[in-house]
């Protein structure tokens, strides 16, 4: 599932692009090698031009035809495609739009002048994507070291003073309904109980940390290692599907939505995803797929 | 509800007292417990990088916008609103995706519409499924994933339709 799941993301995604980016060079949307003209006035200065582009008074030089250039500044008020032009010049400075001129005919006042070509948008959006994700991605994991060791840290103490146990006796019978495969005593119940009283209390960073610990106490009971036991799966599914009594309601509460009246339909459609969560496990291992 | 702010601090205090009130060491266990810490998290890089790549590409190819498209109408005979549509499909993806599509609704359709309360309660009600895949399973080398991300996308469709059903019944 994962394999298709993944392989189809990336397979849709070249697809795709190459699609959108093959019509626009079919109707030519960036108008690659258009020529624009517009008329210009002398300035009062020596030797320069003054003209309106694109609702800017821009000035350029009149000496040398060859390699001049107009710097156009973006802004919201300028075409779209011509944005989209700018975007795609410079990554680095997305402010300025610079446009060759090829032409200046002082009899007319007139001038003409090119702007860079574009091709294929999508697909370098797609390689710059992939790139910055990766890269991202282990700055995400190392984010998470620091987390997991200050977590790991605190469980650590939780459990040999005892506080951990005495928590999961708490529990144990919502535990054993949901594991019944997992020694009473065994370790990995005290995560499990901590990872799910963190997500339960919204403590997003705390949860992690303590359902990577979870799995990992799984793993050492698990027979095969490299396939997810059941155990794996009713624990993985009861993460996702997130059992949160206090939702992260912080972040939703910062963007200015009214939180308050949120709550109800949120421990509702929140205690209806773990709900299907549960069942649709449970009735897999019924099923007995491997 | 700022009382949800003092559980962290007070947690830490609870934990590090209790422990010393039973003659726990606490600062060599602290140290002792937070040392796989490191190994794990580069432990997962491959399978974060994996995921978020995939994920990346198929957010910048514009296929997310295609997938819409085709799923919307199905969406209006259904009498739910298209604009959520989007939620239902970066939430599972992506976390910070999502707070994006948010802030997007807010901004188009106000703060106090139906469609950013459905989308918010969304938002709020799950999790970003293929994240936490990729970590809990990269964490233990687990490549074969069974029936775990249908149980888990189960999940995650059961709560989007709660989501709007719930929404549509309070709010209207």
């Amino acid at each position: 599932m994962l394999n298709y799941l993944w392989a189809g993301m990336i397979i849709l995604s070249v697809v795709s692009a190459l699609g959108f980016d093959i019509n626009d060079e079919r109707v030519n949307k960036f108008e690659n090698g258009k020529i624009y003209t517009a008329d210009y006035v002398d300035t009062n200065l020596d030797d320069q031009g003054m003209v309106n582009i694109a609702g800017q008074t821009l000035y350029f030089s009149l000496i040398k035809t060859g390699s001049q250039s107009l710097v156009i500044n973006v802004s919201e008020k300028l075409a779209e495609n011509w944005q989209q032009i700018a975007k795609h010049q410079s990554a680095k400075n997305k402010q300025k739009l610079i446009a060759q001129l090829s032409n200046i005919n002082t009899h007319k006042k007139q001038i003409s002048f090119i702007l860079p070509e574009v091709h294929w948008v999508k697909m370098n959006a797609v390689t710059a994507a992939a790139f910055d994700m990766a890269s991202f991605a282990v700055k995400l994991a190392i984010g998470l070291a620091g987390i997991m060791a200050l977590w790991l840290g605190l469980m650590r103490i939780a459990e040999k003073s005892g506080l951990i146990q005495y928590f999961v006796r708490l529990i144990y019978p919502a535990l054993r309904w949901l594991f019944p495969n997992i020694d009473k005593d065994h370790p990995v119940l005290g995560s499990i109980s901590l990872n799910m009283a963190a997500n339960m209390l919204g403590l997003g960073n705390a949860a992690t940390p303590m359902g990577i610990k979870a799995m990992q106490q799984l793993q050492e009971i698990n027979k095969t290692k490299d396939r997810a036991s059941d155990e794996m799966c009713m624990f993985l599914a009861i993460n996702t599907s997130s059992v949160q009594l206090l939702p992260p309601v912080t972040l939703i509460a910062l963007m200015g939505v009214g939180v308050s009246e949120l709550l109800l339909p949120i421990i509702l459609a929140t205690s209806v995803s773990t709900v299907a969560a549960i069942v649709s496990v449970k009735m897999y291992i019924r099923s007995g797929k491997q | 509800m700022h009382l949800a702010q003092l559980i962290i601090p007070l947690l830490i205090l609870f934990i590090i007292a209790y422990g010393l009130m039973k003659k726990v060491a606490v600062y060599e266990e602290f140290v002792e417990g937070g040392k796989e810490g490191f190994a794990t998290a580069v432990k997962i890089i491959p399978y974060l990088v994996a995921m978020l790549f995939a994920i990346a590409m198929f957010r910048a190819s514009g296929a997310m916008e295609l997938l819409i498209s085709i799923i919307a109408p199905v969406f209006s005979i259904l009498g739910i609103p298209a604009e959520v549509l989007p939620m239902a499909l970066v939430r599972p993806l992506t976390g910070s995706g999502s707070v994006g599509v948010l802030a997007e609704l807010i901004q188009t359709h106000g703060a106090d519409s139906i469609i950013v309360k459905i989308a918010a309660t969304m938002f709020g009600s799950t999790e970003t499924t293929l994240y936490v895949l990729a970590v809990y399973f990269g964490a233990i080398n687990i490549s074969k994933t069974r029936y775990a991300i249908k149980a888990g996308l189960i999940a995650d469709f059961s709560g989007f339709i709660a989501a709007v059903i719930v929404c549509s019944l309070i709010f209207s």
